[in-house]
């Protein structure tokens, strides 16, 4: 233990740590009745982490080059020691973000943690999630499988609804009148550098937001009491709470826990489960494969954009309702936190989950 | 029966097996990264290299691949053949053969070498390394 003793020693006599550890760590405290959907703030975090690191293993060997890249990636698969884990890890990891993100922000929904002038906390949240979307559709078209090739053509497509602007739009965003290498090269450069990027500096502007604000009390239970609004800055404190570091700080690092075994499950017992055939064959740009569906978490829109008699409004509707969204906070403003005196918000809440689970299954079985 | 166990023992107990279990994960993630890092077999790393006859004419020099990295054969007289490794033994660039001067000029340090890979100048510290050549037919057998 003596060297231990020292090194800490030694660093806290030059950057005073013990002092940050005792306000940031051990004195940040959480509410006493905080609960386990506030840990997957956290689980993001480390998914986030395990994304970058499996894609920076990927990239040694991956080949952004339409000829390339296809082989490059049954390469990695089959031929690299542990190649087809990190592959796993990376192409299965993004389903579980897109899980943990939508957990994430219906926990903080249900609960109108966006409540209590958190609307930069609920926007910069919000934009995260759309970025990570781009990064998903981005990533797809990678491995230049049928099913990537496919996929991206209708995704893309889809802009072409946009009047006056759509053609030139498909073009643009495509790089040229189809997908092709060009396609490959943007979707490449902004999947593995530009989102990213901007993506960690999202995720630090929300981190901020998080803490300069101070956490949301759980609306359960007889300490429930709305926050009053004052007309200025006050940071939400939690006297006699729970300290993060080490009560809150196990269960985040055990749900962390939960969710990694999860995704290497899926890997382990169900690793076809997100690979139709179509992702086993090279892109063929004169062959359409029946049956080309987008990953799940696009299907409501790719559905929602068949419903409607025309594809304008379809895509008009999409929008209103993801800007609806995005200015939620600005838009409930009442101080109401608990769930069951706000009816009409959990009524369409509920709504809203089973329409958008039934257009999903209408989409895929469609 | 219940035992009683003081909590700090509890704390120090718990601590012990967290901090073993994590370092056991720790190492069992670190493995595939290692082994994905690990060196490829390029295939280039065969023991014996076999070349036609006729690809070094009698004063040339003729580069090849030997185990994965740069070697050079010679003919310096008819019927006559020379192998040696083309990694100049200084800090490892390839030696350039110099037909008029019938010897080797490293282009990073001037460093020379004769046809057979003796050092006749500058900073390398060894001969250049010799590898067995045997004329097999009209086969030259390198290893
Ligand atoms: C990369 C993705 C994200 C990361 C890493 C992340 C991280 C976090 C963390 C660490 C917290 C504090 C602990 C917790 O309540 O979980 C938090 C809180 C919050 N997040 Fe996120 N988040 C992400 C995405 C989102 C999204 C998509 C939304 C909604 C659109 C959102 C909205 C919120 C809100 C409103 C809070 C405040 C909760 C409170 O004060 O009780 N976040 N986030
Ligand atoms: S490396 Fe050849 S002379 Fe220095």
């Amino acid at each position: 233990m003596q060297p231990i003793k020292w090194l800490v020693e030694f660093v806290e006599v030059r950057l005073g740590v013990k002092e940050l550890y005792n306000r940031e760590l051990k004195g940040y405290l959480l509410p006493r009745n905080v609960n386990a959907w506030y840990t997957l703030g956290a689980v993001l975090l480390a998914l986030f982490t395990l994304q970058t690191l499996t894609g920076i293993l990927l990239l040694m060997f991956y080949v952004p080059d339409a000829a390339k890249a296809f082989a490059s990636v049954q390469y990695i698969v089959n031929e690299v020691p542990f190649g087809w884990l990190f592959r796993m890890l990376h192409a299965i990891g993004a389903n579980v973000i897109v899980i943990a993100l939508l957990l994430h922000m219906l926990s903080v929904l249900f609960m109108a943690s966006y409540k209590g002038r958190r609307e930069f906390t609920w926007l910069s949240g919000f934009i995260i999630f759309n970025l990570t979307m781009g990064i998903c559709l981005t990533g797809y078209l990678l491995p230049w499988s049928q099913l990537s090739f496919w996929a991206t053509t209708v995704a893309t497509d889809a802009a072409g609804a946009i009047p006056i602007v759509g053609d030139y739009l498909v073009e643009f965003l495509r790089g040229g009148p189809t997908v092709g290498n060009q396609t490959l090269g943007r979707f490449f450069a902004l999947h593995v550098v530009g989102m990213p990027l901007v993506l960690l500096a999202l995720i630090g502007a929300h981190l901020f937001c998080v803490k300069r604000r101070g956490i949301s009390p759980p609306p359960f239970g007889p300490e429930y009491h709305a926050t009053e609004a004052k007309p200025f800055f006050e940071h939400e404190k939690h006297p006699g709470g729970v300290p993060f570091f080490p009560n809150y700080f196990v269960k985040d690092a055990a749900i962390i826990c939960f969710f990694i075994a999860f995704l290497l499950a899926i890997i382990f017992y169900a690793p076809g489960l997100f690979f139709p055939d179509s992702a086993f064959q090279p892109a063929d740009p004169f062959l359409t494969p029946p049956h080309i569906k987008p990953e799940w978490y696009f299907l409501w829109a790719y559905q929602a954009l068949k419903i409607f008699p025309s594809e304008i409004i379809g895509l008009g509707v999409q929008g209103a309702f993801m800007t609806f969204l995005a200015l939620l906070p600005f838009i409930d403003r009442g101080p109401e936190r608990r769930p069951a005196k706000r009816p009409l918000f959990v009524t369409c809440y509920v709504l809203g989950i089973l329409l958008i689970v039934a257009i999903s299954i209408w989409g895929h079985y469609s | 029966m219940t035992t009683h166990v003081a909590p700090p023992q509890r704390r120090k107990f718990l601590i012990t097996m967290l901090g073993g279990l994590g370092a056991l994960i720790a190492a069992a993630s670190v493995w595939p990264v290692f082994r994905f890092l690990s060196p490829v077999d390029t295939g280039g790393s065969s023991n014996q290299v076999f070349l036609a006859r006729d690809v070094v004419a009698p004063g040339k020099a003729h580069f090849f691949q030997y185990q994965g990295k740069p070697a050079v054969i010679l003919q310096p007289t008819p019927g006559n053949f020379v192998a040696l490794s083309a990694v100049c033994t200084h800090l490892g660039c390839v030696v350039a053969w110099q037909e008029q001067a019938g010897e080797f000029l490293c282009p990073c340090h001037a460093g020379r070498f004769s046809a057979d890979g003796q050092v006749l100048g500058g900073p390398p510290p060894k001969p250049l390394e010799s590898l067995v050549v045997q004329l097999d037919g009209d086969q030259l057998k390198i290893g």
